[in-house]
């Protein structure tokens, strides 16, 4: 993300660059919460880990961007919401319900298959050039400063976004009979069957949701990264390593986890790549292992105890 | 053990002599219209896939873990080979060997976590590793040794003086892989065969259960771990000794995916699957052309105008639906098919459903009842 520049202006304070840092690395984790939330929505109800779901986001926002000619910026993005959403209920239909009760083994060979389809359908429909992603005229404009640090409105935008998206997603999960169903049918299918809850129909919505969270992601990382088929390629390992950090099946582990992985990043980028080289996918790659090793639940997951 | 000449030993006793005389054959009458020495370097290759996708078949079809870095482990034997022949001047063997060892040790440390977990977490370690080691292998320290960017090269393997004359370097360097190849497979094939293999594939299926039958559930997923990054360590050294070069960007995450790919193509837990895999994995290209020749990859550019140029980037769209219907409709693989081919001999079953009109009930309750069936994830 933008630091560079924030480096040169802070950087004879150190206390002041630490704080710079962690602030704009709290922006960048609170994307990979939002991916990770996308990718523990799927886990939590299917078991699933959708390894497709960074090429998932891509086309989503390659979605958003054909739109952007014609509508202005919100209406493509809620636009895209809804398609998302629909593309990615009908994954679960045609894509992952045939190895639905086979062994996790195919539902996973399932996933990168998808995720290879993506990629080259993206490519070869789009191109690989970078393309030029706009952002909303609110998150435009010149810096804001707060005390000793400087933030762009950019950054602050991406962090309120996120910070909706996950608020919406609390509620709608919480508050309403649809949410309150899908929980249940991801805690016990046999029981919410029982009370009546369509299972299967929860599935889907499961991954139409966790398909529209991840087109967020998309949107919002998309201006910085430049839109290009391989756009997601290294952000979806921090999400994943932010699902692992939080809890592969807690919803508010993700954001923990994204949050924490962001700011480790930046930091990381400040205090060691200068003597290493840079090191950001390995400390992701280092909290995935450090984690499984000490505690593989993850920070605020549950230990599933399987029944015999 | 009696001598007799079955129809498979014969079989068998042609097929070594064929990988025997490989390299030589395209100097015969019958075989050079089809062979050249451009073949038997792609044999070469097509033998240092076999170790390869020997070790990712016993570690995800036998023991059924999966493995998205498995190209990080080729990578991890390769540059071991590398650095210890171009540094230290070991030789081949040794160097091919050592390499084996240090990968085998590193995947016994990667499966550490996954001795507590069942799950996609390795999956999800493996993937991260692989993504990460093109950046461990730039980092200040280790940049040095492994030449960063730039990677290694390393001097044209030659043919040793003994064999002047009547090998060339090309054909030298096949014997240099076949013969590995071989014990590396036939090793597979006796391990798979023995109790080891047995409780992989018990482990795979029934975790618990296995643990209740007395086997020691994490000392042979450490083996299965081991084993399996050991071929890859192996199969990375004779790779960069044929190749005499190795750079980060050499083996990658879509490599990787590919490996997955072909490994379930051919069919897991099956040692002849592998072989198909290393087939698919060698010819994969030729075979993509083949089908683009065809005209398989140009029904979506006749959907969508303007786009009939550039088919090469649907190769991964073709690899994904190919995978997918594996997974679907053929689980067990090319392998899997032709057992089933041979078992149960469907022909007969085709014809008599061309002969009596199809009328089949299956009562409430009986296990392939509709009624019964249970949805995933509902333990």
């Amino acid at each position: 993300m933008d630091t560079r520049r924030a480096h040169v202006a802070t950087a004879k304070q150190p206390m002041g660059e630490f704080v710079q840092q962690a602030a704009t690395g709290l922006a960048t984790g609170s994307v990979y919460a939002v991916l990770a939330l996308a990718i523990v929505l799927i886990y939590q109800s299917t078991k699933v880990v959708n390894f497709a779901q960074g090429e998932m986001a891509m086309l989503s926002t390659f979605i958003a961007w054909s739109w952007l000619s014609r509508f202005d910026y919100w209406p493509a993005f809620f636009l895209t919401l809804a398609v998302s959403a629909l593309l990615g209920a009908a994954l679960e239909r045609v894509a992952l319900r045939p190895v639905e009760s086979a062994p996790a083994l195919n539902s996973v060979i399932v996933t990168l298959g998808l995720f290879t389809i993506f990629d080259s359908l993206a490519l070869w429909r789009w191109g690989g050039v970078p393309r030029p992603f706009p952002s909303p005229g609110v998150f435009s404009g010149s810096p804001l400063a707060v005390g000793t640090i400087t933030i762009s409105r950019l950054n602050i935008g991406i962090f309120c976004t996120s910070v909706v998206i996950m608020a919406l997603l609390f509620a709608f999960l919480n508050f309403t009979k649809a949410g309150l169903a899908m929980r249940a049918a991801a805690e016990n299918p046999a029981a919410a069957r029982m009370v009546g809850i369509r299972v299967a129909h929860m599935l889907s919505i499961g991954w139409a949701l966790s398909a529209a969270v991840g087109a967020v992601a998309g949107m919002l990382l998309a201006p910085i990264l430049a839109l290009q088929p391989s756009m997601m390629f290294g952000v979806i390992i921090f999400a994943f390593a932010a699902a692992v950090l939080g809890g592969l099946n807690s919803l508010p582990g993700a954001i923990v986890g994204g949050l924490t992985l962001g700011i480790a990043q930046n930091l990381a980028g400040t205090y060691v790549s200068p003597h290493t080289g840079s090191i950001d996918v390995t400390v992701a790659f280092l909290v995935i292992v450090l984690v499984l090793v000490v505690k593989p639940a993850g920070l605020l997951g549950r230990q599933v105890k399987r029944r015999v | 053990m009696d001598g007799a000449l079955t129809a498979r030993r014969v079989a068998g006793l042609a097929l070594f002599a064929l990988v025997a005389a490989f390299p030589y054959l395209y100097r015969l009458p019958p075989f050079d219209q089809v062979l050249d020495p451009f073949r038997t370097f792609q044999a070469t290759r097509l033998m240092i896939w076999l170790v390869v996708l020997m070790g990712l078949n016993l570690l995800t079809g036998y023991s059924g873990q999966i493995s998205l870095g498995h190209g990080a482990l080729v990578a991890i034997g390769a540059y071991t080979a590398a650095v210890l022949m171009r540094e230290y001047g070991v030789p081949v063997v040794l160097a091919v060997l050592a390499a084996g060892v240090f990968t085998g040790a590193i995947g016994f440390l990667l499966g550490l976590p996954a001795l507590r977990l069942t799950g996609p977490y390795l999956a999800i370690a493996t993937l991260a590793m692989m993504l990460a080691l093109p950046q461990i292998l730039k980092l200040n320290g280790i940049r040095e040794l492994t030449g960063g960017v730039s990677g290694l090269l390393l001097s044209t393997p030659r043919a040793p003086g003994a064999v002047d004359g009547f090998m060339t370097d090309r054909q030298w360097l096949y014997y240099a892989c076949a013969v590995p190849a071989l014990v590396m497979t036939l090793l597979a094939w006796n391990v798979t065969r023995s109790h080891v293999g047995r409780a992989f594939i018990a482990l795979r299926d029934a975790e618990i259960g296995a643990q209740q039958m007395g086997i020691n559930v994490p000392l042979y997923k450490m083996i299965a771990f081991a084993l399996s990054a050991f071929y890859a360590g192996i199969g990375g050294g004779l790779f960069v000794f044929t190749e005499g070069f190795m750079s980060p960007d050499t083996f990658d995450v879509n490599l990787s995916i590919t490996m997955l790919v072909v490994v379930v193509l051919g069919g897991l837990t099956s040692i002849g699957g592998t072989v198909f895999a290393a087939f698919l994995m060698t010819f994969r290209n030729d075979l993509v052309d083949a089908m683009a020749s065809l005209g398989v990859l140009k029904v979506p550019g006749a959907i969508v105008p303007g786009k009939e140029q550039a088919p090469e980037t649907l190769r991964g769209a073709l690899y994904g639906t190919v995978l997918i219907l594996t997974v679907v409709f053929m689980p067990q693989g090319l392998a899997g098919f032709m057992r089933g081919l041979q078992e149960r001999r469907p022909w007969k079953r085709w014809l008599q459903a061309a002969r009596m009109p199809r009328r089949r009930t299956v009562p409430v309750g009986h296990p392939a009842s509709p009624a019964r069936k249970t949805r995933g994830g509902e333990r």
